[in-house]
């Protein structure tokens, strides 16, 4: 990377991490502050189609944003539409395809360097799934990432399977033939015999189709104490859904393990840093989601404003760690601040359905 | 030759047409309380749902009823007794009884075409009636003009996620016609007997084809906006006639580039007398804005928004996404001929309900539009006033409710 401002930027960042991962503050609001508008300064010049769009909001390079808040976000959907990069995409070390929701387009989302990623997901994961530093056995119901290399999730959880996990990880969904409950099975019985606790891991329509799979069969298991669940959302573009709370509930009589030690992540394949359900509210039926420092987000209205606390917005994340993309994502994900942290609202709560017409999610259901 | 005690189709199509022309009455204390009621349901301003009471009832008239089952059927007498037929044995038509009509909870007074079919057929028929009380209201209408009718029918509320109200309601009948979306409709279909007539309408959507000719000039640019502008916003865009895509033919005078914006204005316009009924953006609407915004800065279509009212007018957006299936929200996509819009629609499977056009003759326009899928050919403009006579959804109005005999 022949990029002096760039590696300045990373090293920022991957001191903020380290200094996270330690037990420190990792960065307080000035310092985020500070090198979110430096990251945007950056992707002003150096990401054509971010900088015309930002241009839109008269911020460019001579009219830069006074806060971290006044940052123009690209809608996440504009992964699809436009290379958001700050490299050459043929230098990126790591492409992670978004899933198309009714079109058919994946966007990609270029990450220059890996270790960014590495380094914010292991410190996040570590802190929220793993405070215990467990070794697990991970049974991830999740693209291979050997045969899905451009999957996030797969990456993710084969990043943390090599490098947390007891070193026989399994993956058991593929998006063609679905999920694997034969081999579930028997990775299970195999952990319970070596007495192995277990992550299982996947989106929860994934979750929600292995658990149909069991129950069909009527059949349950006793996880192996330790064991532990993440659930990473993932129902978008899907016709059929299910509530969290309905969702843990099963989990919780099919595995035996308790809803406190399953946990919510919440990511984005555009983002490189995740939020995690925060330990004081696994308890709680609202789960308030957390996220390292380097990750915040504001809640904001249709028109981009943001709304006071407990008023339910669009989510507009800025990760410090998006030096190679975006700095700040607009998404269609909707939710409310509360005591520090984000709660996730399942479903539109303002647009009951009405009328005959067509909708989006109608033809999802008839294309598949 | 009659039945005991039936009353002539004649009779039954008079009584109907004369409950109908009271409920055309705005000032009609019946009519007052279901506009509130479906205002309170549906959450549609008042012009616009005086414009949908307005619409039913005026099409619920006598010489309306008597084409569409001459047409369908022959004659209107052929329900009274045996007529003769040109090379066919004569026929008589019977009600196929009972009949349950399930109407949607998302629409205004879908039921009642079919209602009124169902009881010229001679048949017993239960409506699934909604929060709104709309059909019972009529139904309390026609005992006023003919109790005999009135009688013949059954108005209910009930649960449809409940599968033992459902099942109640719906194993004995011989005919069940239903609206609503495909979950609610594969749910009615699970509880009926393997012999018992199914009609299905589910969700749809429309689009339309503006042709250069159209876009001669300004005015006539003008004049085929508002026309689009009117279809795309009535029912805030949630009906199945509600425009979504409108594909514009390059070539004209007045470009597809500069069409649209105009179309935006439009909007402005219609939005003065159908206003919306939520006053800002649903969530989905904004974050389709946002990413034709980002589209629109990287110099690929534009973005018009509503000024008086909320509304979206998207130019140009990718073909390889479906169109912005959205409340108040329009697609303006420029094309060369009719062949790219047809593409388009196979391309995303889209199914279509109607089909608008512009006045002309363009013999390639109306062939695409009939392999098209739609089940209506209307001028732009017409979408959302479908005639009583036209078939709906691609169906006969009084057919799926009769049972033919015929005399050897």
């Amino acid at each position: 990377m022949n990029d002096a401002r760039a590696r300045e930027l990373d090293d920022a960042f991957l001191g903020i991490v380290a200094n996270w991962a330690a037990g420190g503050p990792g960065c307080d609001e000035a310092r985020f502050d500070e090198l979110a508008r430096a990251t945007c300064g950056y992707q002003l010049e150096r990401n054509a189609p971010y900088a015309r769009y930002a241009a839109t909001f008269g911020i460019d390079p001579a009219h830069r944003p006074r806060t971290w808040r006044e940052i123009p976000a690209a809608p996440a959907s504009a992964f699809k539409d436009a290379v958001l990069a700050t490299c050459d995409p043929r230098e990126a070390e790591l492409i992670f395809h978004t899933s198309g929701t009714t079109a058919d387009v994946a966007g990609r989302h270029c990450i220059a360097r890996a270790r960014l990623y590495d380094a914010a997901l292991l410190a996040g994961f570590d802190r929220f799934i793993l405070p215990d530093r467990a070794k697990l056995r991970y049974l991830n119901v999740v693209p291979n990432p050997r045969l899905r290399r451009h999957s996030s999730l797969g990456y993710m959880m084969g990043t943390v399977s090599v490098l947390r996990g007891d070193g026989h990880a399994e993956y058991l969904f593929d998006e063609d033939r679905g999920v694997d409950a034969a081999g579930f099975v028997h990775a299970w019985e195999s952990a319970v015999a070596d007495a192995q606790p277990v992550c299982l891991a996947g989106t929860a329509f994934a979750l929600v189709a292995l658990l149909d799979a069991l129950e069909a069969n009527a059949q349950r298991f006793a996880a192996p104490a330790g064991s532990r669940i993440m659930e990473t959302g993932g129902f978008k573009g899907r016709a059929r859904v299910v509530e969290r709370t309905e969702l843990y509930a099963r989990l919780e009589t099919a595995f035996g393990i308790t809803a406190a030690s399953i946990v919510g992540e919440y990511g984005m394949t555009e983002l490189v840093s995740q939020y995690y359900d925060g330990v004081e509210s696994r308890d709680s039926t609202i789960r308030v989601k957390r996220s390292p420092p380097w990750l915040r987000t504001l809640v904001v209205d249709a028109e981009g404003r943001q709304v006071n606390d407990g008023e339910a917005g669009f989510l507009r994340h800025v990760d410090l760690g998006n030096r190679s993309s975006v700095v700040a994502i607009d998404t269609e994900d909707r939710g409310y601040a509360s005591g520090g942290g984000i709660v996730l609202l399942e479903r539109e709560l303002d647009a009951a359905p009405r009328g005959c017409s067509l909708v989006a999610e109608d033809l999802i259901a008839r294309v598949r | 030759m009659q039945g005991h005690g039936e009353l002539a189709a004649g009779r039954i199509v008079a009584a109907l047409a004369a409950a109908a022309e009271r409920w055309c009455n705005a000032d009609f204390p019946p009519r007052i309380r279901a506009t509130r009621a479906v205002m309170e349901r549906t959450g549609y301003t008042e012009p616009v749902v005086d414009f949908a009471l307005d619409r039913l009832f005026e099409s619920i008239d006598r010489s309306a009823i008597e084409a569409t089952i001459a047409g369908e059927l022959g004659s209107v007498a052929a329900l009274d007794g045996f007529v003769e037929r040109a090379g066919r044995p004569p026929v008589s038509f019977r009600g196929a009884s009972p009949a349950v009509i399930v109407a949607s909870d998302t629409t205004i007074g879908v039921a009642l075409p079919a209602l009124v079919f169902a009881l010229c057929a001679k048949a017993q028929v239960t409506v699934k009636d909604r929060d709104d009380r709309l059909a019972a209201a009529f139904v309390e209408t026609l005992a006023e003009e003919e109790p005999a009718l009135a009688q013949r029918v059954t108005v209910e509320v009930w649960e449809g996620g409940d599968p033992a109200q459902s099942r109640a309601h719906l194993s004995d009948a011989q005919v069940v016609l239903a609206y609503g979306s495909d979950a609610a409709l594969r749910a009615i279909r699970a509880q009926l007997a393997a012999q018992t007539r199914f009609v299905a309408f589910g969700h749809r959507t429309s689009i339309a084809y503006v042709a250069r000719e159209a876009l001669c000039d300004e005015m006539a640019a003008i004049s085929v906006a508002r026309d689009a502008a009117r279809d795309a916003l009535l029912y805030d865009g949630d009906g199945c006639l509600s425009l979504h895509a409108l594909f514009v033919e390059r070539g004209g005078a007045i470009a597809p580039r500069e069409f649209a914006p105009t179309v935006a204005r439009a909007c402005d316009h219609v939005a003065i007398e159908f206003p919306a009924g939520f006053r800002r953006a649903p969530a989905a609407v904004a974050a389709y804005r946002r990413a034709a915004l980002f589209r629109a800065a990287a110099g690929r279509g534009a973005v018009y928004d509503g000024i008086v009212s909320p509304h979206l007018v998207a130019y140009d957006p990718p073909v390889d996404e479906p169109p912005p299936l959205l409340p108040r929200t329009l697609a303006v996509y420029p094309v060369d001929g009719p062949q790219e819009a047809l593409a388009y629609v196979q391309r995303h499977a889209l199914p279509l309900e109607a089909f608008g056009v512009v006045a002309g003759k363009r013999p390639d326009v109306e062939a695409v539009a009939r392999q098209s899928g739609a089940s209506r050919i209307a001028l732009l403009g017409r979408l959302q006033a479908p005639p009583l006579g036209g078939e709906h959804g691609g169906e006969g109005r009084i057919l799926p409710f009769v049972r033919a005999i015929y005399r050897q």
